[in-house]
């Protein structure tokens, strides 16, 4: 709410020169006192407490479905130094199986650690590729190469059963140093 | 015809040492708000990496900078 000064413009010697020019005032303004400015302080300090604290509580008492064993794909439907998108462990859950010039085979989660852009596996440089940020991730372990990405990939393990791939399980992201 | 209704005096002003914010009240305030800021990410970040002892820890710390803002609010007059 605001409040005209009085018409003659008559100021005491302690109000500032420019309540001449701008001869309004607003009633609130006298009304925040440190104290109440500090208590919106605590507040929102116990909000942020309360939002890290639930955080806490939810990593905590959840479940990271790991999923179960299930055939994924053909071996030789996957060439040496080619790679097959499946997903794992759920239906959104995107996931890449490679098939290294060794003659191994290593599946990783599809999404970067970054900020979860899908990974490409680069065969030329042995390395998985996250378009979105540069980021590059060895092709062997699903650790970091370099770029943005601070944790390597989540690993599936993968085991070969009558010519086929079967995928057995998901490893957290920070258990696959 | 004007009225002879006299308006209701204005109420008391508050003194001015207790509404002015000085610099450190406003260092304060960011410096906490920020670190609260912070620890949220670090614990999103714990979360994503399914790290349930660095969340923990997390709250933890913010819960202490909670409870010392709760305390300068006791405390300042």
């Amino acid at each position: 709410m605001t409040e005209r000064l009085p018409a003659d413009n008559s100021l005491p010697l302690s109000e500032p020169v420019w309540r001449r020019d701008f001869p309004l005032t607003s009633s609130g303004e006298d009304e925040v006192t440190r104290r109440e400015f500090v208590r919106f302080l605590v507040l929102a300090s116990s909000g942020f407490a309360v939002g890290d604290v639930g955080i806490a509580l939810w990593s905590s008492l959840r479940r990271v479905n790991t999923g179960s064993p299930r055939p994924i794909v053909a071996l030789d439907q996957i060439p040496v130094g080619t790679a097959y998108l499946f997903d794992y462990p759920t239906g959104s859950d995107p996931a890449i199986l490679v098939h290294l010039p060794g003659g191994e085979l290593r599946a990783f989660s599809q999404r970067c650690t970054h900020l979860g852009c899908v990974v490409f596996y680069e065969p030329d440089r042995g390395e998985m590729e996250c378009p979105c940020h540069e980021g590059h991730f060895d092709a062997t372990t699903g650790a970091v190469v370099s770029g943005p990405p601070q944790r390597p990939l989540g690993r599936i393990d993968v085991e070969v059963r009558g010519g086929t791939v079967w995928a057995l399980g998901a490893s957290p992201e920070a258990a696959a140093t | 015809m004007m009225s002879d209704r006299v308006p209701p005096p204005p109420p008391p002003r508050i003194p001015r040492s207790r509404r002015d914010v000085p610099a450190a009240l406003g260092l304060f305030i960011i410096v906490l708000l920020s670190l609260q800021v912070f620890l949220l990410t670090v614990a999103v970040d714990a979360f994503h990496s399914d790290d349930p002892g660095l969340a923990w820890v997390t709250a933890g710390l913010s819960v202490l900078l909670a409870l010392g803002s709760a305390a300068f609010y006791r405390y300042l007059r």
